[in-house]
């Protein structure tokens, strides 16, 4: 993708161009402001009040907003709550990640091969992906309500994060499955002439090119993760005993009872902190790809 | 250059934007004028909001309201979480005629009542309402923003008259440790004497609160609401020492973390539980399961608090409406209207309708009322405010109470958890400066 496109722009440019500078005008630059306009109303202006309203006192009890300037940060650090918080956030997360990672790339595996039966396969195994998380998370409470799999203080966690994992590890497989198509025939053949056996032809060639497909895997899944609510909420709405409340249980509570400011604030404590994970993350997995 | 101008403009403009958008009211707190309430409103359109549970407590009075104005009322269901629901709408300036709402003081500050609701005042039917329930809820700061439909929720005991008699009980207990050793005489005898829903939560906090009973009647909550006095006191801690003491000593149902609000109504009905401390909302449950006939044979119903039978009362959503301001004086005036209907020429019809006891001495509860209600309601006139009716604000003490029946919090630290966010939520709300 990136190589055709760089392949192109030197052609397209003019040759009247002063070095240095690209002169591609094709479209006048105004055609440019309706997708911007979107971007600022929809994505920009709600992250700088996500900001703007986290050093405020609103609230559902009075009208007036006023600046309170780091009361709410100090207040929510002294309050384990966060924290505890936080840490369920992070833990689900990961556990989400290693989830719908290993089961995406299993089904890949196993399904590779254009089958009929593995055709049909595959398309059973992408309806939770288009199935509506409430929908899932409800299915599965009545499915494990008398079971005492969603009562356990330690362990609940893993079963919502393993039905987290459920639900999206088709998406996982569809991209494992276009990783290991992409691969080009011409390099397995020359392991297999090589004298490589299947094992290692697999582990030692297919797997590291696929490297492309675990960033996006891994990001999405890690990072999607920490943002996540409906299942959570459906499934257990934070118990048994607050132990699988993530932050955004967390926050729709405290959004719930009136306190706006403490809420906003606390999305933006998750905001930080998804793009805090976000940057080493996914220059950990491109530093993988680099090898290719 | 031209873009940065236009983002600039465009961030300056909603940077601008940034008060409470439902700060932008118009009417004044003026006393407020009540048309007759069948007066002509030809071509009015009024929305009332209503939980899951009371979208049909104003079908009738809809429907007689219709008739007799030619005013169109639409009734809308806002999904549950009620509450979380309407004060989120609220708060970014979407606003019903008329809503549902707890009408203590704590929700009326929750909404914002000073801003967001008429307030009621001299309202036509007062005069007519029972004198002892006229003023036990519905006012903040001594302004009536909410009107009381139906008889508020009392927190006492539920028990299975069956199982009391095959036992051998045949008075109900007078105090709350005289329930406690009946209790203990029925676990000897291998019954289960309470049955508390852990995992549904909600219902945790009775047991704190009836025991608090007697201290509310001494002023507790306005001390802690002044800040003179905390969760963390030893007077609230004892309770809840208490009631995990009791958990712990079996008490209680054996499946206590992981049982429901349903499984609740299931073990008092058929016998497997003796007690259950609840609220008016549990009975409704069981009016699900059994019919009248059955729930008079089975169910009876005392309050219970330390020093003898006081109740403690804890209007809910579905016991009270508010109006709200909306800027259009012509429907803030039908809205009144309305409800001077609902309490008025139309009061008789609703509670037959809705087989509920009465407020108002002129108007005879209907035959049907269940026995336990009739008691329940009796109950209202001696009994004293829960933490809901008379805190400025509401903590959640239950969540902190279900995590130590789960295992993970102590006494102590359920209060210290429940005091630290009374703080937040009355700092917010403007008290405890």
């Amino acid at each position: 993708m990136t190589t055709a496109v760089e392949t192109l722009a030197p052609a397209r440019a003019l040759p009247s161009a002063r070095p240095g500078t690209i002169r591609r005008r094709t479209h006048p630059l105004w055609f440019l402001l309706p997708a911007y306009g979107l971007l600022l109303v929809f994505f920009f202006l709600p992250t700088v009040f996500n900001f703007v309203y986290a050093f405020t006192d609103w609230s559902g009890f009075k009208a007036e907003i006023n600046p309170v300037g780091v009361e709410n940060f100090t207040q929510l650090t002294s309050d384990g709550t966060l924290f505890r918080s936080l840490r369920i956030t992070v833990v689900y997360a990961v556990l989400v990640a290693i989830f719908q990672n290993v089961f995406g790339f299993g089904l890949a595996v196993l399904l590779e091969r254009d089958t009929t039966v593995n055709r049909i396969a595959r398309t059973f195994f992408l309806i939770p992906v288009l199935m509506s998380a409430l929908a899932v998370g409800y299915i599965f409470q009545a499915l494990l309500k008398s079971s005492g799999l969603l009562a356990d203080t330690t362990w609940t966690i893993v079963v919502v994060a393993l039905i987290h994992a459920w639900k999206w590890m088709g998406l996982s497989m569809l991209i494992y499955l276009a990783g290991l198509k992409s691969i080009p025939l011409e390099v397995t053949e020359a392991a297999h002439i090589d004298g490589a056996s299947r094992w290692r032809t697999f582990w030692r060639i297919r797997v590291p090119l696929l490297a492309p497909a675990v960033t996006f895997n891994v990001a999405t899944a890690l990072l999607g993760s920490m943002n996540g609510f409906d299942i959570v909420q459906a499934t257990t709405g934070g118990g048994p005993a607050r132990t699988t409340e993530i932050l955004n249980i967390f926050i729709y509570r405290t959004f719930g009872q009136g306190l706006f400011a403490q809420a906003t604030t606390m999305s933006l404590v998750l905001f930080l902190l998804v793009a805090l994970m976000a940057f080493p993350v996914v220059y950990v997995l491109r530093k993988r790809e680099e090898v290719l | 250059m031209k873009r940065w101008i236009a983002i600039g403009a465009a961030l300056t403009l909603g940077l601008a934007a940034c008060t409470d958008p439902s700060a932008s009211t118009t009417s004044g707190d003026t006393v407020a004028t009540w048309a007759d309430p069948t007066a002509e409103l030809d071509g009015v359109k009024l929305t009332i909001w209503a939980a899951q549970n009371s979208n049909t407590v104003p079908k009738k009075v809809v429907e007689g309201f219709q008739q007799a104005t030619g005013a169109t009322v639409e009734i809308v269901t806002v999904p549950d979480p009620y509450e979380q629901s309407v004060q989120t709408k609220v708060a970014t300036g979407d606003k019903p005629d008329l809503a549902f709402w707890q009408p203590t003081a704590s929700m009326l500050t929750a909404i914002n009542a000073k801003t967001n609701l008429q307030p009621l005042g001299e309202a036509p039917w007062l005069p007519s309402m029972d004198p002892a329930l006229r003023d036990i809820t519905g006012l903040l700061d001594g302004t009536r923003y909410a009107a009381l439909v139906t008889s508020p929720a009392v927190e006492g005991v539920y028990y299975n008259k069956e199982v009391f008699a095959a036992n051998g009980i045949t008075a109900t207990p007078k105090s709350f440790d005289e329930m406690i050793k009946l209790a203990r005489d029925l676990k000897a005898k291998g019954v289960t004497p309470f049955h508390e829903m852990g995992a549904d939560r909600w219902a945790t906090q009775w047991w704190v609160q009836v025991q608090l009973a007697d201290a509310a009647k001494a002023g507790l909550w306005d001390r802690i609401n002044t800040g003179q006095d905390k969760f963390t006191s030893p007077a609230v801690v004892d309770t809840i020492k208490r009631y995990d003491a009791l958990i712990k000593e079996g008490l209680f149902n054996s499946d206590i973390k992981t049982a429901k609000f349903e499984d609740q109504g299931t073990a008092l009905l058929d016998g497997k539980a003796a007690m259950v401390v609840q609220v008016n909302s549990f009975f409704g449950q069981l009016q699900a399961k059994a019919d009248t006939a059955t729930l008079d044979r089975k169910i009876g119903f005392f309050p219970i608090s330390p020093s003898g039978n006081v109740g403690t009362f804890i209007p809910d959503q579905s016991n009270a409406l508010v109006a709200f301001k909306t800027g259009d004086a012509k429907r803030e005036s039908a809205a009144r209207q309305l409800l001077a209907y609902w309490m008025g020429p139309g009061y008789s019809d609703f509670v037959t309708d809705r087989n509920t006891v009465s407020l108002q001495t002129a108007v005879a509860s209907p035959a049907g009322v269940p026995k336990a209600l009739q008691d329940v309601h009796a109950s209202l006139p001696t009994s004293v405010g829960s933490m809901q009716a008379l805190a400025v604000a509401n903590p959640d003490l239950y969540i902190n109470l279900a995590d130590m029946i789960a295992g993970t919090m102590t006494p102590d630290q359920v209060a210290t958890a429940t005091q630290d966010q009374f703080v937040q939520l009355a700092k917010a709300a403007g008290y405890l400066k």
